[in-house]
């Protein structure tokens, strides 16, 4: 801890780093002149359309084109037979399945394409296509599906092998408590109702093609068409624009890859545009989790037990086999204990990691367990969490590294110098930060001690409304593995200016500016110099985008090691051109390269004028720029990072009406140091207002066919300013990280993970029982008649 | 034909019988910032000022404009020269993906009209006609606190707005 508070130390000397400087693009945000995919034309383009099918479940037995081809303006049908029948992935296995392959897994699935002149002309071609379906059995529910007499949704299976962790031994865990509490929640299905819809153009020239859509994974994008259409990586480009809000949902999605395959067929670009629609109903949901949790517990409050058993479904085409390790980890100082998490596929919409993806639902059931001991105990729940939530040092419950398609954590290793490794934090122990500091913090300003009365006790009765307070953690990873390692490269203009290319797409969380800060305070150039490029996969170097929280920390220190690297070919030629001092002499301030040395203090060499003058001679033996790139991979983040959140919620539930509304609201969290605080309070009540969505208002529905019934904003209720409370006040932490950029950890997903059961937990307080989620008013009328 | 004034300029369009304002004036105008997301009036993206009111321009036939004048959030400030409402989003970052942006300034614009001297809780009722999906409502209601201060100070801006 001493190397870490020195570190921090360094806080106040940063430029850059830990600066609340607006985005990057907030003139173009506020002026409306940033241009989404949804708004691009490419000269020459027409217009596609996917024919979807009506059947949950089902093979086209025959498919005839005739008609729809011959309608004028029509130039072109793809179906399963024009289409290649390789698989493509997508990142975590959100996604596994061909282009089009004749089989329908979901109620609207894509089946063919049509491109013609126009949109209009496109829709009425879709109705000219003659389709015999064989109507096949479909299962909808995720426990059904794992029986081994269901219908089966793909020719893998319909299970995937659970994800399994053990630690201690469960019955010694049990014979130590004092009492054993425990409960089953299953959950709706949220939307990620991405209010920017998306679209993609597709262009081919010659073998190779070009693709613009919004994305946060455009490297993941180009490695998915490179599969697909079995082409080499070079003749693949995406230039990833920036989307609305994702969630999760435009990461690569299969109906960019049908763009491609129409502009192949008729060697045109296409466009293809999804209506809110089809966005909420054809591309991703959250999964539908159904989670069974028990804790044993000494009666002096030590948790010495944590058994969870968890089932994700996938819906048609996510092939995932884990979510939310990390929720059971938080509260993993129960010395005994094992988790384990099923995936299963159904036949509903495909299911794919949306925001926080696990912790909302696992980590609420986690949450939801301890908070049963505490009750037992009659314990304060900021004091229980105090108590049995992991701390930095301790032992991480995990066992492996989640490497997925590189095999084991190694043959990972294996190829990394010793030396290297030794400088990396101790693997599978938590390295930094914890819910302990932002829990102190939090329950003092938001006078916790004398608002929570007691469990099911509210703090205030007025008639029938009932006011309560309720508190919720969270915590989620920094990036993991996946398919590799992050890359980033950097590199100084002969003017002095820098750029930064890193292939995090750009979804609204601000990693364009975040990332360019990272760059500017490494190099010692001035911010406003520093620009980025983040969705040409032609310049980025293969990153995993913007997911699984992993753009600060994975994506930053890569970023990080790459100015260093240009910072260090700057300095080696400097050193040697100007001031006849080795590197470590010299530093880089505002955009001057000046020297430690105090008999060298008059020489002030501008980047510019150092790199004008390599410019003439041969000494760069480069001719204009300096490129720099990380030297050597990072350590394993998923073996060691995690960012934390803590919620305060101040609740009032009208028990004659149900309804919950949401009176006061704290958000805390521990993510290290914060880069961008401007950002940062965004992320932080943006993914409360998510996670209170989840608790309170959002749920698809289904009818009896898979169908969804409100794949609108009309009819799936989202919240709004004025049912969100107004306090924007965020707290953070002090920890500092020793391997993220600057300290910094990752942000995004735990404050998503924190609010409902804060929410859930008040709500619990208000009325003296446990609503089901979403707490609609339904719900709570419901709870309250099973209670009285 | 249909004549119209748009962000101060008088304009002559051809329009389909069956379009819609919002994609007129993306179509034939190149005015990118009225953004159209669920096209049912729920969300507010594609909020304009028709004749000093707001609308959904997603529900207003391109027909039903004739005669009106339409301001955008092209015609409220551009990157060079911003207005106030625009530069309080940006000091108080009340967005983050932004594309319900234009939308929510516009609105603040109607209300602020209306009342240049809100409550904050009646700045966050005028703005839950708009959805905002990233969640930066308490910045965006405090973006429209700090537009409220500005214009009362007198915010000076040329434009059509």
């Amino acid at each position: 801890m001493a190397a870490a508070t020195e570190a921090a130390g360094h806080r106040s000397a940063w430029r850059v780093a830990g600066k609340g400087i607006p985005v990057k693009d907030a003139r173009e945000k506020v002026t409306g002149s940033l241009k989404y995919a949804v708004d691009l034309e490419v000269q020459g383009m027409v217009h596609g359309k996917i024919l979807r099918s009506p059947h949950a479940h089902a093979r086209i037995i025959s498919i005839d084109t005739t008609r729809a081809e011959a309608l004028p303006g029509v130039l072109g049908v793809v179906t399963h037979h024009d289409t290649p029948q390789n698989v493509w992935e997508n990142a975590w296995f959100n996604y596994r399945g061909k282009i089009l392959d004749g089989i329908a897994r979901f109620h609207g699935d894509d089946m063919a394409a049509v491109a013609a002149v126009s949109e209009d002309v496109a829709e009425a071609a879709l109705e000219l296509i003659d389709v015999e379906y064989e109507v096949l059995d479909a299962v909808f529910d995720p426990e059904a599906a794992m029986q081994p007499e269901a219908p089966q949704v793909r020719e893998e299976g319909n299970l995937r092998d659970p994800y399994v962790v053990k630690w201690g031994d469960v019955t010694k865990g049990a014979e130590e408590a004092d009492f054993i509490v425990e409960t089953e929640i299953r959950f709706a299905s949220q939307q990620m109702a991405p209010l920017g819809r998306n679209a993609c153009i597709a262009e081919w020239n010659g073998d190779r093609v070009t693709l613009w859509t919004s994305s946060q994974t455009p490297s993941e994008l180009r490695d998915g068409i490179h599969e697909a259409f079995g082409i080499p990586l070079s003749r693949v480009r995406v230039i990833a624009l920036p989307s609305g809000s994702s969630f999760g949902n435009w990461w690569s999605a299969n109906f960019m890859l049908i763009t491609a395959l129409l502009a192949r067929k008729v060697r045109k670009p296409v466009k293809i545009e999804l209506s809110n629609e089809e966005c909420m109903a054809t591309v991703k949901r959250r999964h539908i989790e159904i989670s069974r949790g028990r804790m044993g517990c000494r009666n002096d409050g030590t948790l010495t037990l944590a058994e969870f058993d968890h089932i994700i479904d996938n819906g048609g085409y996510g092939f995932k086999d884990d979510v939310g390790f990390f929720c059971v980890d938080n509260w993993g100082r129960a010395e005994h204990g094992h988790y384990a998490i099923h995936g299963v596929n159904t036949n509903l919409l495909t299911a794919g990691c949306m925001r926080a993806v696990g912790d909302v639902t696992l980590g609420s059931v986690v949450e939801r367990v301890a908070d049963m001991c505490a009750i037992r105990l009659g314990m304060d729940p900021v004091e229980f969490r105090l108590k049995n939530q992991i701390k930095p040092g301790e032992r991480l419950r995990m066992q492996h590294s989640r490497q997925y398609m590189k095999g084991s954590l190694e043959q990972y290793l294996e190829g990394i110098p010793e030396e290297d490794r030794q400088a990396w934090p101790k693997l599978f122990h938590l390295s930094s930060g914890s819910t302990d500091e932002i829990l102190r913090k939090g329950a003092e300003a938001f006078d916790w001690s004398s608002k929570w009365k007691g469990w099911g006790v509210p703090y205030a009765v007025d008639g029938p409304r009932r006011r309560a307070v309720g508190v919720g953690t969270g915590a989620h990873v920094c990036g993991v593995e996946f398919e590799g390692n992050v890359s980033a490269v950097v590199r100084i203009n002969p003017d002095g200016s820098a750029k930064v290319h890193c292939a995090v797409g750009r979804q609204g969380q601000g990693s364009e500016t975040t990332q360019a800060q990272v760059a500017a305070e490494e190099l010692g150039i001035p911010f406003d110099k520093v620009e980025i490029e983040t969705g040409d996969t032609d310049s980025c170097p293969w990153s995993h985008g913007s997911l699984a929280s992993n753009t600060m920390y994975r994506v930053g220190w890569a970023t990080r090691a790459a100015a260093s690297d240009a910072k260090r070919q700057l300095l080696d030629i400097a050193g040697r051109e100007f001031f006849d001092s080795p590197r470590h002499e010299l530093d880089v301030v505002d955009g001057v390269i000046c020297s430690r040395d105090p008999n060298k203090r008059n020489i002030r060499i501008t980047v510019e004028e150092a790199l004008n003058h390599f410019r003439g001679t041969d000494a760069l033996g480069q001719a204009s720029s300096i490129t720099g790139r990380p030297q050597g991979p990072m350590p394993p983040a998923s073996t060691f990072a995690r960012h934390f959140a803590a919620h305060f919620a101040d609740v009032e539930v009208d028990i004659e009406t149900g309804e919950i509304k949401l009176l006061d609201f704290l958000a805390t969290q521990d993510s290290g140091t914060i880069m961008n605080p401007q950002v940062m309070k965004n992320q932080m009540i943006g993914g409360a207002i998510c996670g209170a969505g989840f608790a309170i208002y959002e749920a698809l529905s289904f009818d009896d066919d898979g169908r969804i019934l409100n794949a609108n904003l009309l009819d799936y209720k989202l919240l709004r300013a004025a049912d969100f409370p107004l306090r924007g006040e965020v707290i953070y932490g002090d920890s500092y990280d020793p391997v993220g950029p600057f300290g910094a950890r990752s942000a995004g997903e735990a404050p998503a993970a924190a609010s409902g059961p804060a929410i859930a937990q008040a709500v619990y307080n208000a009325v003296g029982t446990w609503v089901d989620m979403p707490m609609t008013p339904e719900n709570v009328v419901t709870a309250l008649d099973t209670l009285h | 034909m249909i004549r119209m004034t748009v962000n101060g300029r008088t304009v002559d369009l051809d329009a389909k019988p069956h379009e819609r304002l919002c994609d007129l004036l993306r179509r034939a105008l190149g005015l990118y910032g009225v953004r159209v997301s669920c096209s049912e009036g729920e969300c507010g993206s594609c909020t304009v000022i028709m004749d000093d009111e707001p609308v959904t321009s997603c529900l207003v036939l391109a027909m039903q404009a004739e005669g009106r004048e339409i301001v955008t959030i092209e015609g409220l400030g551009n990157e060079d020269n911003l207005h106030p409402i625009q530069e309080a989003f940006i000091e108080e970052q009340g967005f983050q993906c932004a594309f319900c942006t234009p939308g929510f300034i516009m609105a603040a614009k109607a209300f602020l009209d209306e009342n240049p001297d809100p409550t904050e809780a009646e700045a966050a009722m005028a703005m839950s006609g708009n959805i905002c999906r990233c969640g930066a409502y308490p910045y965006i209601v405090q973006s429209v606190m700090n537009a409220a201060a500005r214009l009362r100070e007198g915010g000076s801006v040329s434009n059509t707005g």
